[in-house]
């Protein structure tokens, strides 16, 4: 058969969100793979500039319906540097109980989709229904089961009182049954395992090379971490081990998440049985003087990145979003190469895709006439050559070092 | 001079009832009416266990605890619009749902339900109706494989390709399956088989492997899970069926459900001993065998994940044919020690 | 690792003698709990007209406006200045920010969840 390309998206049930992927096929193996952006852009860094610093806080949640603590907690502890605020200590508590229930809602998420994806819905089933024990747990403490709103400049917005506690430590008892029955009995059922392991691959050099984050490079080998790597929160002092996989695969970063789960039910046990006495906040100012910060945050998909700068009044000059999805498409391309049709959605869906996060596109607007054009990278990448070939070539030009 | 007369019109009146009960068996039972009714209780059954399975409700609200659910959808796939892809051949594409439905309905005249009489050779019920029965099985496959073809569409393609290549993992395990009871009982015709087991329940037990290669094979026919590969929606959206919508999709709806109850009215005769007792205690044979069938079918849809298909073409070359050819195996060598 | 044929199997049979995990919605509905974010409730007694809410709003979604004042029973000769609100829920988020940022807790949010109209202009309350 000859070789043929076949369109993923922007509309397809393997992708939730819309998201464009270009497989160049010869039978069933894919031999290039393409990906484009720009479906999904919602300008919300823009907006960011034009709204005070406690309306952005509901904004940055909105960024992602799954990971929402991640960037409100990212933003949040970005703020609270620019404004030189020490957070009262049972609020940061609070934030980080909730930004662990969320890793495992969005884990438990990621395990019922890897099985969805392989064409495993009890599997989906299953996973689904335990995750259901988290959200009512998130539901109980901030009062929703999607946007907790947790996190305000200079704590929590909500305290825990002690039949919460209860509840908690209940849930977690429940989540780690089924999540040790899922690693003992779920991941050896063999067509799972099958469909699985040696997809994907990403050996260790590849995945540090094209700057992987979150589970996909733990599954590689690489322990990196920034809730161990630059503690935030109150990550320095919870008892907790990064997770790695060898194996390089789709069933590497499934087992590297099964294993954060079970760290994120320690810590959050931890976290429910030494939980201070004190205040959940302390007073925030609303005007930031000028400044700059980049704010790292460990989301359930990696690393998130927020840098903010501050211009004296009460709204912030640029936000600039890095959800750890972005960081994770150049090694996603290199995965899905050489692989077989039938495994794009399970390597795609291995990343924890949240498109929304990571929406970019590039509009370019001319300075005379205030005319804007959305350009696609290709062209631009050919506008840029033409360019550079019809300027005269610096000279005199030295390597700097 | 009256009596001639008489004896014509009792001939006409012999010839009517004749006709009248083949357009019975036609239309009504085992024909066109029982198997739509049928299927689409089968197709409730299998959604209400694989939701229980799946700690889950399934159908619940049309009809008592849904059962007219399959029905409800049937007919409001019916009413939707049906579109035709301009670069499609018109003609096939129009023309394959009727084409699939006529054919697996007419595999259902050839099950040996209270209409047989083993003595008699009718036009349903010959020496060598198992083969044409397993032959006219095969042409859903290509039916499918045809309807993704005359898609144009990129995705139907791919699917068509996926089935004919399954096409070639599962058939000829299914057939060395199907055989082997076939062989024990001396006979080709699925009525003879029947009674032949009927006579000697015990034998039965000698098939236990065939019967599951069968149920496996039957499986990957009728694409369900773990076999789904040609239509997997996660990867290739709808596979063979892309492009179909509204009342062509619908008969497609309906000829997988058929396929399903005279798959597994097929291997109920040639491995559970058929139906016997007559029209009653026939029909309540056939329903309890295939039922039970279609209960294994969707435990194994809930209990497997979707293969790869080099992964199913491996697992039914490593696998399931061996499997199939030890049976034969078992087979002859009870039959010579039986003699 | 060792692979076990079907090894969900014990696991998914016990499931066929359970209760479904479903709540059957519409008939049945599930408790929520006494700290749900559903709708502002305004209570105009205690509003000062200070607008934090107004300008904290993430949906921009409150109005406050003056209305004619009301007499005071403690000091007669200063009437003491009323406000009402105007929700604009088809915008609100349900971030409970104006209970947060209330000097004189005016706010507190009800547990309504239902609250899904077909026209949006329906879905805007005016505390008085």
């Amino acid at each position: 058969m000859a070789e043929f390309q076949v369109p993923i998206g922007p509309q397809h049930p393997a992708l939730k969100e819309p998201i464009s992927l270009r497989m160049t096929l010869d039978g069933e193996v894919i031999k290039d793979a393409d990906l484009k952006l720009g479906y999904n852009h919602r300008g919300i860094e823009k907006l960011a500039e034009e709204r005070n610093y406690i309306q952005n806080l509901y904004l940055t949640e909105r960024i992602c319906g799954i990971c929402s603590n991640s960037h409100a907690m990212c933003y949040c502890q970005g703020v609270e540097k620019l404004m030189e605020l020490e957070p009262a200590r049972r609020g940061l508590f609070i934030r980080t109980l909730v930004a662990e229930l969320e890793r495992i809602h969005s884990h438990l998420l990621w395990l019922g989709i890897a099985g969805h994806e392989a064409g495993f819905d009890t599997f989906f089933m299953y996973t689904w229904r335990d995750r259901e024990v988290v959200m009512d747990l998130l539901e109980i403490i901030s009062g929703n089961r999607v946007h907790y709103s947790i996190n305000t400049f200079g704590g929590a917005r909500r305290d825990i009182d002690d039949l919460q506690k209860q509840k908690i430590l209940d849930g977690m008892e429940v989540l780690r049954n089924r999540t040790n029955y899922y690693l003992n009995i779920g991941v050896t059922e063999p067509t799972f395992i099958a469909r699985l392991s040696g997809v994907g691959k990403l050996t260790k050099e590849q995945a540090v090379s094209l700057c992987a984050v979150g589970p996909t490079l733990r599954a590689s080998g690489v322990p990196r971490d920034v809730r161990k790597d630059d503690p935030y929160a109150v990550y320095a002092e919870l008892p907790f081990e990064v997770c790695t996989a060898d194996s390089c695969d789709v069933l590497g970063r499934a087992v590297v998440r099964i294993k954060e789960l079970i760290e994120s039910y320690k810590m959050c046990e931890y976290l429910v049985k030494n939980l201070p006495v004190g205040e959940i906040k302390v007073k925030a100012p609303r005007r930031v003087k000028e400044n700059e910060v980049i704010s790292r945050y460990e989301a359930p998909r990696g690393e998130n990145m927020h840098y903010i700068k501050s211009n004296g009044t009460d709204k912030p000059e640029r936000l600039k979003v890095r959800a750890p999805t972005l960081a994770n498409y150049a090694a996603t391309i290199e995965m899905l190469k050489h692989g077989f049709v039938a495994d794009i959605p399970l390597i795609f869906a291995a990343i924890d895709p949240c498109i929304c996060c990571a929406e970019r596109s590039v509009t370019l607007i001319d300075s005379k006439t205030g005319e804007e054009k959305r350009m696609f990278f290709s062209q631009l990448r050919k506008w840029s050559i033409e360019y550079y070939t019809k300027k005269p070539k610096l000279t005199g030009v030295t390597w700097p070092f | 001079m009256v009596n001639r007369i008489l004896y014509e019109k009792a001939k006409i009146n012999g010839c009517n009832m004749a006709v009248l009960k083949t357009l019975l068996y036609l239309f009504v039972y085992p024909g066109i009416l029982f198997l739509f009714v049928y299927s689409t209780f089968c197709e409730w059954v299998d959604r209400k266990v694989y939701a229980r399975l799946q700690n889950r409700y399934g159908p619940l609200h049309t009809g008592r605890a849904g059962i007219l659910q399959p029905i409800a959808d049937f007919i409001k796939l019916l009413s939707k619009e049906d579109i035709v892809p301009e670069k499609a051949d018109k003609g096939m594409f129009s023309a394959l749902p009727v084409f699939g439905l006529t054919i697996v309905t007419l595999v259902a005249m050839y099950l040996p339900l209270w209409h047989y009489s083993v003595g008699t050779v009718s036009f349903n019920s010959f020496p060598g109706d198992l083969i044409v029965v397993a032959y006219l099985l095969t042409l859903p496959t290509l039916i499918f494989f045809l309807a993704g073809w005359h898609s144009s569409n990129l995705f139907s393609t791919l699917g068509g390709a996926r089935v004919l290549t399954m096409l070639f993992g599962y058939e000829v395990p299914l057939l060395l399956a199907v055989l082997s009871p076939a062989i024990l009982a001396d006979s080709w015709r699925l009525a003879e088989i029947a009674n032949f087991y009927q006579a000697r329940p015990l034998l039965l037990l000698v098939n236990i492997i065939g019967f599951f290669v069968a149920l496996i094979c039957l499986q990957a026919k009728l694409e369900r899970v773990p076999f789904d590969i040609p239509h997997a929606e996660t990867e290739i959206v709808g596979g063979t069926f892309t492009e179909y919508s509204g009342k062509k999709l619908a008969f497609f709806r309906l000829m997988a459900d058929i396929e399903m109850v005279v798959g597994s009215g097929l291997i109920a005769t040639v491995f559970m001993a058929g139906f016997p007792g007559g029209l009653i205690w026939g029909l309540i044979n056939f329903i309890i065998k295939t039922l039970i069938i279609i209960f294994l079918l969707s435990v194994m849809r809930a209990v497997t994940s979707r293969i790869r298909i080099d992964q199913m073409v491996n697992f039914s070359w490593r696998w399931l044919a061996p499997l199939a050819v030890l049976q034969l195996l078992i087979v002859i060598i009870l039959k010579g020690i039986l003699k | 690792m060792k692979t076990k044929f079907a090894a969900f199997l014990p696991e998914i049979i016990r499931h066929l003698f359970k209760r479904p995990a479903t709540v059957r919605y519409p008939f049945e509905k599930l408790q929520v709990p006494k700290d749900f974010r559903g709708t502002p409730v305004f209570d105009s007694a205690k509003c000062i007209g200070c607008m934090i809410c107004v300008r904290d709003c993430p949906a921009e979604a409150i109005d406050i406006i003056r209305v004619e004042d009301v007499i005071n029973p403690d000091a007669p000769d200063k009437p003491k200045k009323k406000f009402k609100m105007l929700l604009h829920n088809d915008r609100c988020i349900h971030c409970a920010q104006c209970v947060e940022s209330c000097p004189t807790d005016t706010y507190i949010m009800n547990t309504d969840y239902e609250i899904a109209v077909f026209n949006r202009h329906r879905l805007k309350i005016e505390y008085k």
